[in-house]
């Protein structure tokens, strides 16, 4: 399970990601639609901690990767020198916490006994980002592949380097993927002389040579030639029929339909509306959405 | 100056001198070579590092001192500095001409390797993340190998830079014989002998410098061509 709480993200003045909290369960196949700018890709980012979250938490397997946010927990601000001053001063807990919420209060040197709660609640509930990785598999937009390793190389440095696997388990582990993917002869070239559709069904394989439990997918065909967008949208029906839990930005429509079991818009930073892909294709509510839809299919 | 050119190929006691003088500057282009190497990858390192680890910013500030003071000031300056005030213990002189060269070349090199290094694709570094790869082991094992590849013409650039800038090794004093007396130093030399005809020894002394550089051109074309193995179609 993915847990994204109350996420903000700012570049400089720009804010990408206001307020968006959702849940990714177990087996679910998420797909995230929006116009460019929308945030789509940023969200996607930040839930295996490629893009640091300005505020926020993410939660994977009821593990925090962020730093805690203060604003998520009254018990936190409860503790901090501001929220007693305000107690003084006014009375109710509730207006106050609200007040430095919307203020943004909790900047300064807060106490120790705030600055201790905080230190133990990471503490009690952090987890090692590269180990959080291990189980996230990530499928770029530009593929990726490391340009200076043979397409084996490229499925078993992972798991060689972090000696999860002897280079001979890794090897025979990454023939069995390249011949899922009917890529066994590629082994020993360089990703140079791979077509687009080839190097990002690589991609997709070399992040399936951990194990992972999640996917990510940051616009995995937007790069490819229109011939082979099919290959891989083909690879990755098949993946999510084997039940992985999957996160997709796409601007495949016809796809995020087909495999999708629940469909988030996003639009100016915010998911603008949620549901099954019948409900949002069929019968959308925003005007935002029918506006988008309407452009795009 | 024909006659001169012949004196001197003649003469063993002037060849003797350049002979020597050569031995001199390949042998403190060589080790500067290798500090500057060093050097300027550690400091290419800690800068790049600063980018997203907060612990490296005073180490990256210093670097960036390093960098701004040396490549801002004449090398002669550095060098006297070095052997006359800095480290002017006896008989260190030669020693400190080398480390002289060494750190100079040091930050050329290091913004060399750390263009090189930011030249590789970004994507590279964010795939290698993704799989759980901590930072170190993906830039020893995927970035370094590409920027290499990408900072090798640079770097047999600034060798042969560092190569003629040696050769104002002598104007800390050499005489014949001494570690500081390189091939410039024995121009100077000849010519002092032949009653200041400065012309003849230069050409033959430049005809030297010529054969290091082109042995260097040579090294550098085949290590380049040996890491372009990856990139062939």
């Amino acid at each position: 399970m993915i847990d994204v709480k109350n996420l903000y993200k700012n570049f400089g003045k720009t804010q990408v990601l206001k307020a968006v909290s959702t849940t990714v369960k177990e087996s679910e196949k998420v797909v995230i639609i929006g116009p460019s700018g929308s945030g789509k890709s940023t969200l996607l980012r930040c839930m295996n901690l490629l893009e640091e979250p300005t505020y926020g938490e993410i939660w994977v397997d009821d593990k925090l990767i962020t730093p805690v946010d203060p604003y998520l927990h009254r018990d936190i601000i409860a503790l901090s020198n501001t929220y007693a001053r305000m107690m003084a001063e006014a009375g109710d807990s509730d207006e106050v916490i609200a007040k430095i919420k919307k203020d943004d209060l909790l900047k300064r040197f807060e106490g120790a006994a705030y600055a201790k709660a905080i230190k133990k609640c990471r503490k009690e509930n952090f987890l090692d980002i590269n180990l959080v990785r291990r189980r996230i598999g990530m499928v770029f937009q530009h593929f990726n592949l490391f340009n200076n390793k043979t397409v084996l190389d490229n499925l078993t440095i992972a798991p060689v380097t972090l000696k999860l696997k002897s280079k001979a388990e890794a090897e025979e582990h990454a023939y069995a993927l390249l011949k899922r993917i009917g890529l066994e002869d590629k082994a020993k070239v360089y990703p140079s002389t791979l077509s687009g559709g080839q190097k990002q069904r690589i991609a997709i394989v070399r992040a399936l040579a951990m194990t992972p439990e999640y996917m990510l997918f940051d616009e995995p065909t937007s790069a490819l030639d229109p011939e082979m967008v099919g290959e891989v949208l083909e690879l990755m029906k098949e993946l999510a029929e084997s039940g992985m839990t999957m996160v997709i930005v796409t601007h495949e429509m016809g796809f995020a339909r087909e495999v999708g079991t629940r469909v988030l818009f996003m639009a100016d930073g915010q998911i603008a509306e949620e549901g099954t892909p019948s409900q949002i294709f069929g019968n959308p509510q925003t005007p935002r959405l029918q506006e988008f839809l309407s452009k795009v299919l | 100056m024909f006659e001169d050119l012949v004196t001197i190929l003649s003469s063993p006691t002037y060849m003797g001198y350049i002979w020597q003088g050569f031995g001199t500057t390949l042998a403190v282009t060589l080790i500067a070579v290798l500090i500057g190497l060093v050097l300027g990858f550690i400091v290419a390192i800690v800068k790049i590092a600063a980018l997203n680890n907060k612990w490296m910013k005073i180490p990256a500030f210093i670097c960036n001192i390093y960098t701004t003071v040396i490549r801002g000031t004449p090398v002669a300056l550095q060098l006297f500095l070095m052997v006359f005030s800095i480290l002017a213990f006896p008989g260190f002189k030669p020693y400190a001409a080398i480390l002289t060269f060494g750190i100079n070349s040091g930050a050329y090199v290091s913004e060399n390797i750390r263009a090189g290094i930011m030249s590789v694709d970004k994507g590279q570094m964010e795939a290698g993340r993704s799989l759980g790869i901590p930072w170190t082991h993906t830039m020893v094992k995927i970035i370094f190998p590409q920027a290499i590849k990408n900072v090798i013409p640079a770097i047999g650039n600034e060798m042969i830079s560092l190569l003629k800038e040696t050769s104002i090794i002598g104007w800390v004093g050499s005489t014949v014989g001494t570690l500081t007396f390189d091939l410039n130093a024995a121009a100077g030399q000849i010519a002092l002998g032949l009653g200041g005809a400065y012309l003849a020894p230069s050409i033959i002394v430049g005809c030297f410098y010529l054969v290091v550089v082109y042995a260097m051109v040579l090294i550098v074309k085949f290590v380049e061509g040996r890491l372009r193995k990856s990139d062939r179609r």
